[in-house]
């Protein structure tokens, strides 16, 4: 199947031949492979998971912050994200201290105030980029 | 000529410089005129470098905006399948509804540095205008500067400004999170009833256009039907020119009858209007840095062309003075000779 997958600043794939794609779908995970019918999905912060078709069939990972996700009749799929990482290139120290960071922000915002919530939403990716990455944040 | 008193008006009247006459004494030490076509040749050294610099980086932000188009696109395209699929008006989303406007917030974008002819001034005199158009209709308007020069400017003024940015040489998506973030939150706060952006498109080289456009609240036809423009900088005859491209609009993305939707496809429309303001931002900034680019390639041309002239100009004045100075010796020479006899 063919894989697009584009950032607003660069694109990744365009028109890659692969053999399946894993995308963090917000109401779960699904894989794409070819003959999929057709899906349109927002994605959550996670892992999207790049199956290769040569030789081995090496697994690409990268983490997501959102996005979408649209696979055609065709078994063309689209795949946008405002941003991207390649799990090599998150560094775990980076990962925890920002995670702590946002839990301190959580605990001393007000209850219910914009503040919590993004220390919230900060706190819950960093422990999904955690996870991605074989490290337990709690 | 005025390069010659500008360039005298720079010496103090103490100094060495000014104490060597304008004749020449063929003794092979430093003479005034043989200094001043020497500076003035670095000058142009110095003018054409910057030239070329701003043309690489013109080059490099064409690239930039090319790197972009592929995500607009396919964003463009989901939006337009999606917005079929349901009726926009039907659904409560704040940022495609607009509202009565009593306030207006208006994004300027300027640059960082100067030496750009009239880039930054021509903005700000667009931008105020704007603020005082809106002041006659009784609208309040307010500011957010994006780029060192607006923000110096109005900040010395008694101009309401909620934020304030840099610009850069070089935009990147993190940059346009941050201002599309502040107008996002300002909108749906309801600190303000529409969002306008002042930016300046790359038409030519010489031509500098300031183009206005809102941002929020969206219209959903308008984002399925507007069609890119891009911009690329070529060489005509050995001169630079711009070349501008308008592209079609992303065709709708086509929904099968049995297509999965894992969300509502409001919810997703209204998840993909802050991905859309993020890439407007980006494409603006990078449209207008190189339109600045531009501007500072014209201006450091100018300076060069100048330097050129003024060189001529100095080294005929140091010719004739060598050419009295011999003769001068000559005469000299002879009479010394003649006396003799």
């Amino acid at each position: 199947m063919t894989l697009n997958f584009s950032l607003p600043h660069e694109t990744i794939y365009a028109g890659a031949e692969v053999s399946q794609v894993i995308i963090p779908g917000e109401a779960g995970e699904y894989g794409v492979t070819v003959n999929h019918v057709p899906i349109i999905s927002q994605l959550q912060p996670g892992v999207l998971q790049i199956i290769h078709e040569d030789g081995g069939g090496e697994t690409e990972k990268y983490f997501v912050a959102g996005g979408y996700a649209l696979t055609h009749e065709n078994s063309v799929t689209d795949v946008t994200c405002p941003e991207a990482v390649k799990l090599d290139d998150i560094d775990p120290d980076a990962v925890s201290k920002n995670y702590d960071t946002a839990k301190t922000a959580h605990a001393s915002a007000e209850l219910g105030s914009l503040a919590q919530a993004e220390a919230q939403i900060e706190m819950e990716t960093n422990k999904a980029m955690g996870a991605a990455i074989g490290l337990t944040l709690a | 000529s005025v390069g010659e008193k500008t360039l005298n008006n720079v010496f103090a009247d103490s100094s060495a410089h000014r104490s060597r006459h304008a004749t020449i004494v063929m003794d092979g030490k430093a003479n005034a005129i043989r200094d001043r076509i020497k500076t003035v040749q670095n000058t142009k050294k110095i003018t054409t470098a910057m030239k070329l610099v701003a043309a690489a980086k013109v080059r490099r932000a064409q690239d930039a905006v090319l790197a972009t188009r592929p995500f607009s696109e396919t964003l463009q395209s989901i939006f337009g399948g999606l917005v079929t699929r349901i009726d926009t008006d039907s659904l409560d989303i704040p940022l495609l509804t607009q509202r009565d406007v009593k306030k207006v917030t208006i994004v300027v974008i300027t640059g960082d540095r100067g030496l750009c002819g009239g880039y930054n001034s021509f903005m700000i005199k667009k931008a105020e205008a704007r603020y005082l158009e809106l002041e006659k209709q009784g609208i309040k308007g307010e500011f957010i500067l994006i780029g060192k020069k607006g923000v110096s400017y109005f900040k010395r003024r008694p101009y309401p400004i909620r934020s304030t940015f840099d610009c850069t040489q070089n935009p990147d998506a993190k940059q346009a999170l941050a201002i599309s973030d502040e107008i996002l939150n300002t909108y749906l706060a309801g600190e303000t009833d529409t969002v306008e952006l002042m930016y300046t498109k790359f038409v030519s080289l010489i031509a500098s256009v300031p183009s206005s456009r809102t941002l929020v609240p969206f219209s959903a036809t308008e984002i399925t039907e507007k069609g890119d423009e891009v911009f690329s900088l070529t060489s005509d005859g050995g001169n630079f020119s711009v070349e501008r491209e308008e592209l079609e609009a992303a065709e709708p993305a086509e929904f099968e009858e049995d297509m999965i939707f894992e969300q509502d496809p409001g919810e997703m429309v209204e998840g993909m209007l802050p991905l859309y303001l993020n890439g407007q931002i980006l494409r603006t900034l990078q449209e207008s840095v190189a339109s600045e680019l531009a501007a500072r390639m014209q201006s450091m041309q100018s300076a060069s062309d100048n330097a050129g002239e003024l060189a001529k100009t100095l080294n005929t004045q140091y010719n004739r003075a060598r050419q009295a100075s011999v003769t001068a010796e000559i005469l000299e020479i002879v009479s010394g000779a003649a006396a003799l006899e």
